[in-house]
C-alpha cells in the first residue's frame, strides 16, 4: 500500500448503513483526532514520557500528566489513581488478576454477576481453572442486582467483587455505592467496577461511589481505540484495612507505579484525556437529546407489536435500547437489516451458529427471544433521521420475516 | 456471517411465500419454531408434476433462501421421492456452513413430508 495515499477501497459514507452501535465503539471526535495528530506530528513531543534526562521526555511526560488530570477530573478521581492501560479489557484483567494474585493467601473467592462483560467473566473462568471459587450472581428480570445479593454471597475468604456500572448490552445501571458500602463493611472484599460504558452517559464519581478499582475505556467516549485506564483507589476505608493493592501482571520498566510496565503511547493518552474532558462538557445536554431519540426509537418499534424491551426502562442509560422481536429468527433479522442499519445482535457469532445472548438468557428470556435481541447504541452522531430510518427498516423487515414465518410470534 | 450472492438474493426477495389450498395440494412440515428452525411446503400437483409451490419458514437466511429456491424451482417438475436438488448440492449452491447441515435436513424433511404422499396422486 502506498502510505502517501489514503486507502479508498472502503465504501463511502453514502453507502454505509445508519450507525446505531455506539455501545460497541464510537467515532473519534474530530477535536480528539486533531489533538492526537498534533502530538504525532510534533517535533518536541515524540520523546519517551519516561525519559527524564532530556526535554523531549519532559514534553511527552507533561502531555501524559495533563491527560491523566483530565481523565481523573472527568470521573471524580485523583490523578495519581489513574493507571494507563490498553483499554478496559486490560484494565479488567489487571484488576481481577492483580487483586487475586496479591491477596491469594487471604482467600480465593470472587463474586461477580452473570451479566458482566466477557472481559470480566473470562478472567474469572481462568481463575476457576486455577482453583479459585467464583460466585456468579443472577440479576432480576430487568437485569438489576439487589445489593443484598452481594452481601449474601460474601464469605470470609472473598477478596474481590467485580460488578459493572452500566451493562454493555442492556444499559441498566447498578447500585455501585450500595455494593461498595457492603464490601467496606465486609472488610476483606475489594470492589472492582467495569465502567467502560458509563462515562458521558451518566454521572460517575469514583470517590463518592466508593469503588476500589474502576476500568475505563477511551473508544466508548469518542476517543481512540487502544487506550484505557484502571483507577486504583488511594484512599483507605473506615474499617482500617488500608487501600487496595495489586500485583503487577507485566514487567519491564516500572511505568505506572510498577503496575503496568511499557512505554506510554503519548498520542493515545492525549486523545483519551481530551475525549473524557469533552464528554463531561457535553454530558447533560447530550444525555437529554439522546433520551428523546431513544424514546422516539422505542415508540416506533413498540408499534410493531410483539416487541419486548430488555432491561429496566427506568434504571438505565438512554444511549442503549435492547429489544427482542417475537416471531423473528435472530440471524435472519440481523441479515435483513444489515444493509441499512448497523446494530449489535444479542448473539455471539463465534461460529456459523449464533449463540443466544447470555445476558438476555440471564434475564430469563427464552432462547428465541435472546437470539432476536438487538442492541441499539445511540450517540452523538445519531439524528432523528437515523432513528426514523431504523424504525422504517425494522418495521418492513420484521413484518416480512413474520410473514415468511407465517405464524403467531414465538415468545 | 457472510452469505453468498445466491443466498442473499433468495433471502432478500423470497417469493412463493404462503400457503395453498384446494384439490391436489399436499402439505408437509418439519422442525419447530421453538428449536429455531421450522419449514412448511405446500405442493399443488397436477398430472404428476408440481404446478405450484409455497413455503413458510422460521429460520436463518440459509433456511429461508433454500426453501424459497425449492418452491420456485420445483414448479413444472415431476414430483419425486427426493429433493429437486440434493442436500450436498444445496449446501454448495448456497454456501451453507457445515454446522448448518441439520437445518437443510429439516428443509428436506418438510419437502418430503409434502412430496411423498403426492406420489400416488393422479389428479
Amino acid at each position: 500500500m502506498n502510505i502517501a495515499q489514503p486507502n479508498t477501497a472502503q465504501p463511502n459514507t453514502a453507502q454505509m448503513p445508519v450507525y446505531l452501535d455506539h455501545a460497541a465503539t464510537t467515532p473519534v471526535d474530530a477535536r480528539v483526532a486533531l489533538a492526537m495528530a498534533e502530538v504525532l506530528r510534533s517535533e518536541t513531543a515524540y520523546g519517551n514520557p519516561a525519559s527524564t534526562s532530556h526535554d523531549y521526555g519532559d514534553v511527552a511526560a507533561a502531555l501524559v500528566e495533563s491527560a491523566r488530570g483530565q481523565v481523573a477530573a472527568a470521573v471524580g478521581a485523583g490523578a495519581a489513581e489513574v493507571i494507563w492501560t490498553s483499554g478496559a479489557t486490560e484494565a479488567n484483567n489487571l484488576a481481577i488478576f492483580g487483586v487475586s494474585r496479591y491477596y491469594r493467601d487471604r482467600g480465593r473467592h470472587i463474586v461477580t454477576v452473570r451479566t458482566e462483560h466477557k472481559a470480566v467473566l473470562d478472567p474469572c473462568r481462568e481463575l476457576e481453572r486455577r482453583g479459585w471459587e467464583v460466585s456468579y450472581l443472577v440479576p432480576d428480570q430487568e437485569g438489576l442486582l439487589d445489593p443484598e445479593q452481594v452481601a449474601a454471597a460474601l464469605r470470609p475468604d472473598t477478596v474481590l467483587v467485580s460488578l459493572m456500572h452500566v451493562n454493555n448490552e442492556i444499559g441498566v445501571v447498578q447500585n455501585i455505592a450500595a455494593v461498595a458500602a457492603i464490601c467496606a463493611r465486609h472488610g476483606g472484599a475489594w470492589l472492582h467496577v467495569d465502567a467502560a460504558q458509563s462515562v458521558g452517559k451518566c454521572p460517575i464519581d469514583f470517590a463518592s461511589l466508593g469503588a476500589d478499582l474502576m476500568s475505563l475505556s477511551a473508544h466508548k467516549v469518542y476517543g481512540p481505540k487502544g487506550v484505557g485506564a484502571l483507577l486504583v483507589s488511594r484512599r483507605g476505608d473506615a474499617g482500617g484495612r488500608g487501600r487496595v493493592q495489586l500485583a503487577a501482571l507485566q514487567f519491564g520498566g516500572g511505568q505506572e507505579r510498577s503496575l503496568r510496565a511499557g512505554t506510554l503511547a503519548t498520542h493515545q493518552i492525549v486523545g483519551m484525556g481530551l475525549a473524557f474532558e469533552l464528554a463531561m462538557t457535553l454530558s447533560s445536554v447530550e444525555t437529554a437529546r439522546v433520551a428523546q431519540l431513544q424514546q422516539r426509537l422505542w415508540r416506533g418499534l413498540a408499534a410493531l407489536g410483539g416487541v419486548l424491551r430488555n432491561g429496566s426502562a427506568t434504571r438505565s442509560v438512554p444511549h442503549l435500547l435492547n429489544v427482542s422481536f417475537a416471531g423473528v429468527e435472530g440471524e435472519s433479522l440481523l441479515a435483513a437489516i444489515r444493509p441499512y442499519v448497523a446494530v449489535s445482535t444479542g448473539s455471539a457469532c463465534t461460529s456459523a451458529l449464533a449463540e443466544p445472548s447470555y445476558v438476555l438468557r440471564a434475564l430469563g428470556r427464552s432462547e428465541r427471544l435472546s437470539e432476536s435481541g438487538l442492541r441499539f447504541g445511540l450517540g452523538r452522531t445519531t439524528t432523528e433521521g437515523d432513528i426514523d430510518t431504523a424504525v422504517a427498516v425494522l418495521t418492513r423487515e420484521v413484518g416480512r420475516l413474520r410473514h415468511i414465518a407465517g405464524a403467531t410470534p414465538v415468545t | 456471517m457472510n452469505y453468498n450472492e445466491f443466498t442473499r438474493r433468495y433471502f432478500e426477495a423470497a417469493a412463493n411465500v404462503g400457503e395453498l389450498t384446494g384439490a391436489g395440494v399436499f402439505r408437509g412440515a418439519a422442525g419447530t419454531r421453538g428449536q429455531g428452525t421450522w419449514v412448511q411446503f405446500d405442493l399443488q400437483i397436477k398430472a404428476g408434476a408440481v404446478s405450484a409451490a409455497r413455503f413458510l419458514a422460521f429460520g436463518c437466511p440459509h433456511t429461508i433462501a433454500v426453501s424459497a429456491w425449492l418452491a420456485e424451482s420445483a414448479v413444472g417438475r415431476a414430483v419425486g421421492p427426493r429433493l429437486p436438488e440434493g442436500v450436498q448440492e444445496l449446501r454448495d449452491r448456497f454456501a451453507v456452513p457445515i454446522e448448518k447441515t441439520g437445518r437443510l435436513l429439516i428443509v428436506e424433511d418438510a419437502w418430503l413430508a409434502a412430496a411423498l404422499p403426492a406420489l400416488e396422486y393422479r389428479g
